[in-house]
């Protein structure tokens, strides 16, 4: 699978590219840059899973990085941008998929 | 209607007008002529969505003074090679530029020309358009538009068929369909417009409108257009409800964007924003039991709040045209926007621009928190508050919905191929197995929405579709049993209630809200391998029922 991730990367060559490759390298979807964040606790407000949660430290770190459905909210509002995942644009609906999936096949949509 | 393929048209400048003449029938000629009838000489004339110039270079002939905008550079290139005699006397200016921001002074103009254009802007970015041009008129200035409308009575019918065909045929070239000019109409008096000459054409899908500007309050600003209040208790939007949930994944039901009240609220009220799904506007108004506030439902093209933010009909944009069309910066002294909770996948606070009036907040995912978030202003939420859980009764409406989708859109054709086939056989006793398949996507699918749960030993929803479709052969299966108590029976039909379960399964994916796009995206290859081979075993298994029903050895 992560074959045709890259693959799929190669044809947009844009900052997020970066951001791809170290999630892919750790093996994980979702995770908080330390050192950026001021943990002001609007992702754990924000995430409907209740991903963020408060480390010793006072910031904020993702617990079950797993469970992230990468919907982008705690990134597109994070106020430091201290948050790395790539968003993946559409919803969970098999039918969304379908024509997502159908219309990758026929050109890179990654404008 | 036709209007809806201009989109296709529009990337081709060179064959646009003689495309969309024959589109049209001829009745954009006349609608040209028409207009030009309308307008005198020595006036100064400015037309938004000029498209490749023609009509600007015929009011330029007519002896006015024209700047044509259009958003279209290529449109834009176009009309100034084609018509570049007429630019050299400084009659006529072919300009890049939009409605949103109009490039000539306020009460600088005494005619504003627009054909066609409305049917490409949403409901708000008509009362942002039609403010801007009464800015930039003179006091007794007019604007003349020309538009395509939803016409009554009988041609209502023939133009939805015929717009729904176009619409179809714009959905196979990847392209979006133009919006329907719904409610314009409400729009005219109360910011400031009086309406003048009007003409119709093919029974009032093609009417050009000479609006006369007037000065409602003496304050020499347009005023605002606030949609009439919507009644949420009762009878009628109980069956709206119904209307809802029963086409829930295929229709959008939208109401007017604008601001809308909850109770008397006043300059004190807090602000809480929406989408604009019936739905979503019946539920909040209900669980805020009239308190005092105004809420404000953004254009989400008749979607809920977090399909809306997921698919960009609820972000930065419709909030930003929602603050500029309605009056909502001057209704309360309150600085801060409510927003709901699941907006965020779309809406980006830091991408805000800097002078945005307003600071903005989330408030919890479920509208039924909504009130005791607004008395106690928690600044941390409760994990109740927040947290999406995929409760009983939401998988039970859910059920509901995906139920009356699958029946709408996947098994409508294949039910009725199958009756057709069996009234050809003559054998009534198919006709019984068919009202038994019809019993089984819904047993399936209350199988799916209350054992949902069961199913979080994975992620993986392929997983959880083969998990239920063996759920299912054991429950369905004894169901069946008490039926027919036959094996032979039973052989025949498991994969039948496998592959239904299976596919429901699938298909319910976008409900759950806990589905990650990426991951059903990377199952759906291999889900349509698995599907193609169970439809072509149950096609199979299907033929042989038939024969089996023909010689009724099993009945």
């Amino acid at each position: 699978m992560k074959m045709t991730e890259s693959n799929q990367n190669s044809c947009c060559s844009d900052g997020t590219d970066t951001v791809q490759n170290i999630l892919n390298v750790l093996d994980i979807r979702i995770l908080i840059n330390e050192p950026l964040c001021t943990g002001c606790g609007l992702c754990a407000e924000i995430c409907p899973f209740g991903l963020p949660k408060p480390s010793d430290n006072g910031k904020y770190e993702i617990k079950n990085p797993e469970l992230c459905t990468e919907c982008s909210a705690c990134q597109r509002n994070c106020p430091t941008h201290a948050i790395i995942m790539k968003e993946h644009v559409g919803c969970g609906c098999l039918w969304d998929s379908r024509q997502r999936v159908k219309s990758k096949g026929n050109s890179c949509n990654c404008s | 209607m036709a209007v809806a393929y201009m989109r296709k048209l529009e990337e081709e400048p060179e064959t646009y007008d003689s495309k969309f003449s024959s589109l049209t029938k001829g009745v954009n000629v006349n609608v040209h002529d028409w207009v030009l009838d309308q307008i005198q000489s020595d006036q100064s004339i400015l037309e938004i969505g000029s498209g490749t110039g023609s009509l600007a270079s015929k009011m330029v002939s007519k002896g006015n003074i024209v700047v044509a905008i259009d958003n279209n550079i290529q449109m834009i290139n176009y009309a100034k090679q084609k018509y570049s005699d007429n630019l050299e006397n400084g009659a006529l200016l072919y300009r890049l530029g939009s409605f949103t921001d109009l490039p000539v002074e306020d009460r600088s103009l005494d005619l504003i020309v627009s054909t066609f254009l409305l049917s490409e802007i949403r409901p708000l970015e008509q009362q942002i358009f039609l403010r801007n041009v009464w800015k930039a008129l003179k006091p007794k200035g007019r604007l003349i538009l020309a538009a395509e409308f939803v016409p009554s009575g009988f041609w209502k019918v023939s133009f939805k068929i015929r717009r729904w065909w176009f619409k179809k045929k714009l959905h196979r070239l990847r392209l979006k369909s133009t919006f329907l000019v719904k409610w314009f109409f409400n729009y005219i008096e109360p910011i400031g417009f009086k309406i003048g000459n009007q003409k119709k054409w093919k029974h009032g899908s093609i009417q050009a409108i000479e609006l006369l500007k007037i000065n409602n309050n003496g304050e020499d600003e347009p005023d605002y257009y606030r949609p009439k209040t919507k009644k949420f208790k009762g009878l009628v939007s109980q069956l709206r409800i119904y209307r809802c949930l029963f086409t829930g994944q295929i229709d959008r039901v939208p109401i007017e964007p604008g601001i809308y009240k909850s109770g008397n609220p006043g300059s004190n009220s807090p602000i809480i924003v929406t989408a604009n799904y019936e739905y979503t506007y019946i539920k909040l108004m209900r669980d805020l039991q009239c308190i005092d506030a105004w809420v404000l439902c953004l254009d989400s093209n008749g979607i809920n709040v977090w399909c809306a933010a997921r698919g960009d009909d609820f972000g930065n944009k419709q909030l930003l045209e929602a603050i500029e069309a309605t009056d909502v910066r001057v209704v309360s002294e309150k600085k801060t926007l409510i927003l709901p909770q699941l907006s965020a996948g779309g809406v980006a606070i830091p991408q805000l621009p800097e002078k945005f009036p307003f600071k903005v907040k989330y408030g919890p995912v479920w509208s039924k928190d909504l009130n005791q978030f607004l008395s106690e202003r928690p600044v941390r939420k409760p994990d109740s508050m927040k947290l999406a859980k995929f409760t009983l009764l939401h998988r039970i409406r859910a059920g509901i919905t995906h139920t009356t989708f699958l029946f709408r859109k996947i098994f409508l054709i294949p039910i009725i191929a199958i009756l057709l086939s069996f009234i050809a056989l003559n054998n009534v006793a198919i006709i019984w197995w068919l009202g038994e398949l019809v019993l089984w996507i819904v047993l399936s699918n209350v199988i799916i929405s209350i054992f949902f749960p069961l199913s979080k030993f994975t992620r993986k929803f392929i997983a959880k579709a083969v998990f239920f479709g063996c759920f299912s052969i054991f429950f369905i299966g004894a169901i069946s049993w008490i039926f027919h108590s036959s094996y032979l029976y039973l052989l025949l039909n498991f994969a039948i209630y496998f592959w239904i379960t299976f596919f429901s399964t699938m298909s319910f994916s976008g409900y759950t809200m806990s589905t990650s796009p990426k991951e059903i995206q990377a199952e759906y290859p291999f889900f349509r391998k698995i599907n193609l081979t169970l439809i072509i075993l149950v096609v199979i298994l299907l033929g042989i029922n038939i024969i089996f029903f023909m010689l009724n050895i099993i009945n």
